[in-house]
C-alpha cells in the first residue's frame, strides 16, 4: 500500500473523529448501500442447495468426512463451510424449523470492532471483509462475534478467517451471492437491508399470526444485522441470540472509549506522574550522594 | 525508615550457574522452544484449541493471566516511587528483571500463538490501528512496554554505571510511562472479555473487568515478588529481611480485601450476586478465588502473623494463586459458559506453555547469579559488609546471621 500524505491525514482526521464521536459511532446506522439477504423459514425446504453453491463459489473444499466421502456433510459452520442449513426439532416432534447459517453482516459489527490491525472492516455494500495482509491470525473475531461465525483454518500454514462475505467477489461480477441464485423456493432472498426490510414486514402483514412474535430478527437485534431472519419458531431454537438490541461492539467498547477518548486521560495520567517522579527522582539522588559519600559504596539505582 | 531495613544493597550470587534447578528448567525451556520452532512449520491443528475457545493456554495464561505476576515492577514502583517508601528500594531490581521475564516470554508465546505472526508488521503502520480495539490497546502498549520502558529500567543491573549515566536524566520521565503504560494493558487485558458479552459467566461479566484486571496485577505483582524473594533468599541462603516482606505483605492485603469488596458491591448492583448460591462448577470457582483471596488478606491484617516469615510465604502463594484464578476464569473456566463445547491443551501445547515459563525462570536464575539483582543484607554500620557492594562469602553470611541473631 502506498501512503500519499493526503491518506495519511485523512486517517489522522477519522481516528480523531472516531475517538471524539466514539459512542455515537458505535450505535452506527446501517449504511444507505447496505446489502443483504433475508431468510424465511417457513419457505425453506432444507435442500441444502445454498450450502453446495456457496462451497462451489468461494472455492471451498467440501466437507465429507461424515458420508465417507461420498457427498458433503458439514455439521456445522467452519473453515470450510461459510454457509449451512441446520435443522431444529422439538422434542415431542411437533414443531420443527430448518435454518440458515452465515455471517450476519452487522450494522456495528463485535469483530470489527475488536481487530487490531483493522483486517476485518465494513466496505462496500456494508459487507464484513477479511484483509489477510492485515491479519495477525489473533482470533479476537471469535471471541467477540456473537453469533459465533469465524471460523480460522487451525491446519493451515497460512491460516486465514473464513467467513461469509456475502460474495462480494460475485457482486463485483454484477451477480448476485450464490445462495440466492440457487434457492429453489425463495427461502433466501437478495436485495438491499431497506428493501428486504419493507418485503419482510409486507409478509408479516399478510400473515398475521404466522411468524414468531411477527418479528423480524436483525432489524434491531443487537445493534441490527444485515442479514435478516423470518421464522415460525421462536429465534432462539434455531440458534438467533436473544440478546438485546445493543451490538456487542457498543457494550464491549464503552468504557474503554471514555477512558482513551483523545488519549486525554492517559496523557493526563502521565502528565502528574512524571511531575511527581522527577521530585521523587532528586530527592532519591540526593540521598544517594549522601549515602555514597558516607559507606563508599556506590549507589544502586 | 532506611535503617528499618537490613536488605539495602543487591549482589549477584557468585554460585556456579549448572546446577539441577538450573538444568531442569533449562531443559524444560528447550523442549518448549524446539516445539516452537516446529509449531512455525505447521498450523495449530495440535493445540486443543478450536473456534468455540479460540484462544488456548498460550494467550489465557501466559499473556492474560502470567503477566499479572509480571507486574510486580508496577506495583512496587508505585509504592516505591509515588508513595515514597524508600526502605524497600532494595527489592525493585528483582521485581524489575522479574516483571521483564514474565513479559518477554508472554510475549514469545504470542509470537507462536498468532496464525500470522509475519503480519505483526502492521504494528508500526499507526493508520492501520483500529482505535476501537482493546486488543490493540494491549499489542501496542505492551510492546512499548517491554521493549522500551521496562528494559531501560532493568539496564541499571547489567550494564556499567557510566554508560548508564548518559542516559540517566530521562529516568523520572521513562518511570512514569512504565506506570501509565502496564496501568492501561493490565487492564485492557480485561476489557478484552467485556465484548463476548453473555459469553462470560455473569459471575465475571461486568463493565469493571478492565480495573479489576488491573487491581489483580497489583495484588499479584506483589504476591509473586515476595515469592520470588522467599524461594531465592532460602535456595541461595541469603538472609531475609521480615520488616521488607511484612511490608509487602501489607499492601497485598489492603489491595486484596479492596478488591474483594469492589467485587462484591459489583455483583450486587448488577444483581448477579444470586448466581454465586446456585450450585454450578462457577460459583465453585467463584469460591474458591474469592476464599483464595480474603483468608489470606485477613490473615495479613494480623501484625504477629504478618512478621512471621512462614506465614508470609504461604498467605503470598495462596493470594498469588487466587489471583491467577480471578485473571484466567472469565478466558477459560467461565468462558462459552453453560454451552456443550470444551477446550484442555494437549501436552505438546501444555509443554510449550510450561517451556515459556521455564525459561523465565531459567533467564532469572543466570541473571541472579551473574548480575546484582538480590538484595543482600549489609550490616547496619557496615562492619561486615563490602564496602564495594561485593556479595558475601558463604561464611560472611553465615556469621551475619549469627550476629543478627545475637541482636
Amino acid at each position: 500500500m502506498t501512503l500519499s500524505r493526503r491518506d495519511l491525514l485523512k486517517t489522522a482526521v477519522v481516528c480523531a473523529a472516531a475517538a471524539g464521536t466514539a459512542n455515537a459511532a458505535a450505535e452506527a446506522a446501517a449504511p444507505a448501500d447496505a446489502l443483504g439477504l433475508l431468510y424465511d423459514a417457513t419457505v425453506c425446504i432444507g435442500c441444502k442447495a445454498c450450502v453446495a453453491a456457496c462451497t462451489h463459489a468461494n472455492n471451498l473444499q467440501p466437507e465429507t468426512a461424515l458420508s465417507g466421502g461420498i457427498w458433503q456433510m458439514p455439521t456445522d459452520l467452519s473453515a470450510q463451510t461459510k454457509n449451512i442449513i441446520k435443522v431444529y426439532k422439538s422434542a415431542d416432534g411437533r414443531e420443527a424449523s430448518f435454518v440458515k447459517r452465515q455471517c450476519m453482516q452487522c450494522v456495528d459489527p463485535a469483530c470489527v470492532s475488536g481487530c487490531p490491525f483493522g483486517a476485518l472492516q465494513k466496505t462496500k455494500f456494508g459487507i464484513v471483509s477479511w484483509e489477510g495482509n492485515q491479519c495477525i491470525g489473533c482470533r479476537y473475531c471469535e471471541i467477540s462475534c456473537p453469533f459465533d461465525v469465524p471460523r480460522f483454518e487451525w491446519a493451515k500454514f497460512n491460516p486465514r478467517i473464513v467467513k461469509c462475505e456475502l460474495c462480494r467477489h460475485r457482486l463485483a461480477d454484477g451477480l448476485q451471492p450464490a445462495c440466492t441464485e440457487v434457492c429453489p423456493t425463495g427461502a433466501v432472498t437478495f436485495g438491499t437491508r431497506q428493501q428486504l426490510l419493507a418485503e419482510a414486514h409486507e409478509r408479516i402483514r399478510k400473515n398475521p399470526g404466522k411468524y414468531y412474535q411477527d418479528r423480524v430478527y436483525g432489524e434491531l437485534d443487537l445493534g441490527g444485522t444485515q442479514v435478516l431472519y423470518l421464522s415460525h419458531v421462536s429465534f432462539s431454537k434455531i440458534g438467533l441470540p436473544e440478546a438485546g438490541d445493543e451490538s456487542r461492539a457498543h457494550y464491549g467498547s464503552k468504557v474503554h472509549e471514555v477512558v482513551y477518548k483523545g488519549m486525554a486521560i492517559p496523557a493526563i495520567v502521565y502528565a502528574g506522574v512524571a511531575f511527581l517522579m522527577r521530585r521523587r527522582f532528586k530527592a532519591h539522588e540526593e540521598e544517594a550522594r549522601h549515602e555514597e559519600a558516607k559507606s563508599g559504596r556506590p549507589a544502586q539505582l | 525508615m532506611s535503617s528499618l531495613s537490613t536488605w539495602q544493597y543487591d549482589t549477584p550470587i557468585k554460585r556456579p550457574l549448572l546446577t539441577a534447578p538450573f538444568i531442569f528448567f533449562s531443559s524444560l525451556a528447550v523442549i518448549g522452544v524446539l516445539l516452537s520452532a516446529k509449531r512455525l512449520i505447521g498450523g495449530l491443528a495440535f493445540t486443543g484449541m478450536n473456534d468455540d475457545f479460540a484462544w488456548g493456554v498460550w494467550k489465557t495464561f501466559n499473556v492474560m493471566t502470567l503477566t499479572a505476576l509480571g507486574s510486580s515492577a508496577l506495583a512496587m514502583g508505585i509504592v516505591v516511587w509515588l508513595f515514597d517508601q524508600q526502605q524497600l528500594h532494595s527489592v525493585m531490581r528483582t521485581a524489575l528483571v522479574s516483571s521483564i521475564l514474565f513479559y518477554a516470554t508472554g510475549m514469545f508465546a504470542l509470537g507462536f500463538d498468532v496464525g500470522r505472526p509475519w503480519n505483526f508488521y502492521n504494528i508500526l503502520f499507526i493508520w492501520r490501528w483500529n482505535p476501537h480495539s482493546a486488543l490493540l490497546e494491549v499489542a501496542v502498549c505492551m510492546t512499548a512496554y517491554a521493549a522500551i520502558f521496562l528494559l531501560y529500567e532493568n539496564l541499571p543491573a547489567f550494564i556499567p554505571a557510566k554508560w548508564f549515566a548518559r542516559i540517566k536524566p530521562v529516568y523520572p520521565f521513562m518511570v512514569a510511562a512504565a506506570f501509565v503504560l502496564p496501568a492501561m494493558h493490565q487492564s485492557s487485558l480485561g476489557t478484552l472479555m467485556v465484548i463476548g458479552g453473555p459469553k462470560v459467566h455473569a459471575l465475571w461479566q461486568t463493565q469493571m473487568l478492565p480495573f479489576f484486571y488491573l487491581m489483580q496485577a497489583i495484588v499479584c505483582g506483589f504476591a509473586s515478588l515476595i515469592v520470588i524473594l522467599m524461594v531465592s533468599c532460602l535456595a541461595w541462603r541469603r538472609p531475609i529481611d521480615v520488616p521488607v516482606l511484612s511490608a509487602i505483605a501489607k499492601y497485598m492485603s489492603w489491595v486484596s480485601l479492596a478488591f474483594i469488596v469492589l467485587r462484591y458491591v459489583d455483583l450486587g448492583i448488577r444483581g448477579a450476586i444470586g448466581l454465586s448460591f446456585e450450585a454450578t462448577r462457577y460459583s465453585a470457582f467463584f469460591y474458591a478465588e474469592n476464599l483464595l483471596l480474603l483468608v489470606p488478606a485477613i490473615i495479613l491484617l494480623n501484625e504477629r502473623l504478618r512478621r512471621t516469615p512462614r506465614v508470609i510465604f504461604v498467605t503470598s502463594i495462596l493470594t498469588a494463586l487466587g489471583g491467577l484464578l480471578y485473571r484466567f476464569s472469565p478466558t477459560t473456566f467461565a468462558f462459552r459458559a453453560g454451552g456443550n463445547s470444551m477446550y484442555f491443551p494437549t501436552v505438546t501445547e501444555l509443554l510449550m506453555c510450561l517451556g515459556y515459563i521455564s525459561l523465565a525462570i531459567a533467564l532469572f536464575i543466570y541473571a541472579a547469579t551473574r548480575y546484582a539483582i538480590l538484595p543482600d543484607q549489609l550490616s547496619p554500620d557496615d562492619s561486615l559488609g563490602d564496602r564495594a557492594g561485593r556479595s558475601l562469602t558463604a561464611d560472611e553470611t553465615s556469621a551475619l546471621h549469627h550476629q543478627l541473631k545475637k541482636d
